[in-house]
């Protein structure tokens, strides 16, 4: 069969400390932190924000202050590519492949 | 209609294998070929179920004889040839266009998935519509696809297309079982014309190291049959392209066994 058969896959995936422990079909174990993963959220608002340089004077929603530091509060497998997150600052429009769970990853 | 939540993943419990008929390009045959592959895959013995996504342009209505459908009288999905039916064509007469934006044909894609009682099935065989966009996107992230069969024509032209449509399914990772390439020649007195070129469907194969399920000749006939509202396979199931779809099934079967698990991706424990 093709290769996308044989990419790597997460068997099991749990919340661990401040961020997400990811065991992979290859063998590795990998942990992400939830800062990490929010402040790459690759939803095309945030890849905008990205690009623009930082506003210094930018002002927290009040959601977003009493938020505290990111965290999910779901997060949803979409078919067999990705991950859908709610964080808990309301913000649920990233959905992060695969692919992008592992690189944002570190093994440990 | 009331569809699945955006995100909320579908759930199969009496299906065992869903496969997507695709291509990038329109008018490649597709609708032909899901007709006909799920006619032979029932000839094979399999329960089969067949759902048009193709909401702008559905087909299977006139290819299997059936139009308007008074959804108080009969239930869906319809039953055709022992074939279980679902499409746009049954709600919408066919003479009135669908002019919708893109979120509503997710949801009706969506809710002919979740809501139609497929029951038990071996193969639920899903037309596409031509692109890459929103039914194709709704069914990549919401249903449980085993694979992708992708149809093309041997010319560049339906490739360049054809090639869009299998990265999108590596993109979201739906294995892709195979290539079909239709219209791939014709069988004349002074031997066999291949008026798009010939080769086409097997580089594409090659190109992404996939299997080229088949080569299906361009023959009047099939076209005949499917718009007189009984596929080729079901009407002349000796002739030579209902042969070469039996063989096509048989090995979407044999192809759909050797795939490791047709399940998504695990939950995840917050």
């Amino acid at each position: 069969m093709n290769s996308e058969t044989n990419a790597v896959k997460p068997l099991a995936l749990r919340r661990e400390g401040e961020g997400l422990r990811i065991e992979w079909s290859d063998g590795a174990s990998t942990h992400a932190t939830w800062r990490q993963l929010r402040k790459n959220c690759p939803c095309a608002t945030c890849n905008e924000e990205r690009s623009k340089p930082a506003d210094p004077f930018r002002v927290l929603s009040a959601q977003e202050a009493a938020a505290g530091p990111p965290s999910p509060t779901a997060m949803k497998p979409l078919g067999h590519y990705a991950y859908q997150i709610t964080w808990n600052d309301g913000h649920d429009t990233g959905i992060y492949p695969v692919e992008l769970l592992r690189s944002l990853s570190e093994s440990k | 209609m009331s569809g699945p939540m955006p995100g909320q993943k579908i759930s199969l419990p009496g299906v065992k294998h869903v496969i997507a008929v695709a291509s990038g390009k329109g008018g490649v045959g597709k609708s032909t070929v899901a007709a006909n592959l799920s006619l032979a895959l029932r000839a094979a013995g399999q329960r089969v179920g067949l759902m048009d996504a193709d909401i702008y342009g559905p087909s299977v209505p006139l290819m299997f004889g059936l139009g308007l459908v008074d959804q108080t009288k009969v239930p869906f999905p319809i039953e055709k040839y022992g074939i279980n039916l679902m499409s746009m064509g049954f709600l919408v007469d066919p003479a009135q266009a669908i002019i919708w934006r893109g979120p509503k044909v997710a949801q009706a894609v969506g809710t002919f998935l979740v809501q139609v009682p497929w029951g038990d099935l071996d193969f639920l065989i899903i037309d596409l519509p031509p692109g890459t966009g929103d039914a194709q996107l709704t069914l990549s992230q919401q249903a449980p696809l085993t694979g992708a069969i992708v149809v093309t024509q041997p010319a560049e032209v339906s490739l360049i297309d054809a090639r869009k449509g299998v990265s999108m399914f590596q993109e979201v990772r739906v294995p892709i079982l195979g290539i079909i390439e239709n219209m791939s020649y014709l069988e004349t007195p002074s031997g066999r014309v291949s008026p798009f070129g010939s080769g086409g469907g097997r580089k594409l194969a090659g190109e992404i190291g996939v299997p080229l399920l088949g080569e299906i000749p361009i023959e009047p006939l099939v076209s005949t049959c499917g718009d007189s509202g009984e596929p080729i396979v079901r009407k002349h199931p000796d002739h030579p392209v209902s042969m070469a779809y039996a063989k096509l099934a048989q090995t979407v079967i044999d192809e759909t066994a050797k795939q490791p698990d047709s399940g998504g991706l695990p939950t995840v424990q917050l």
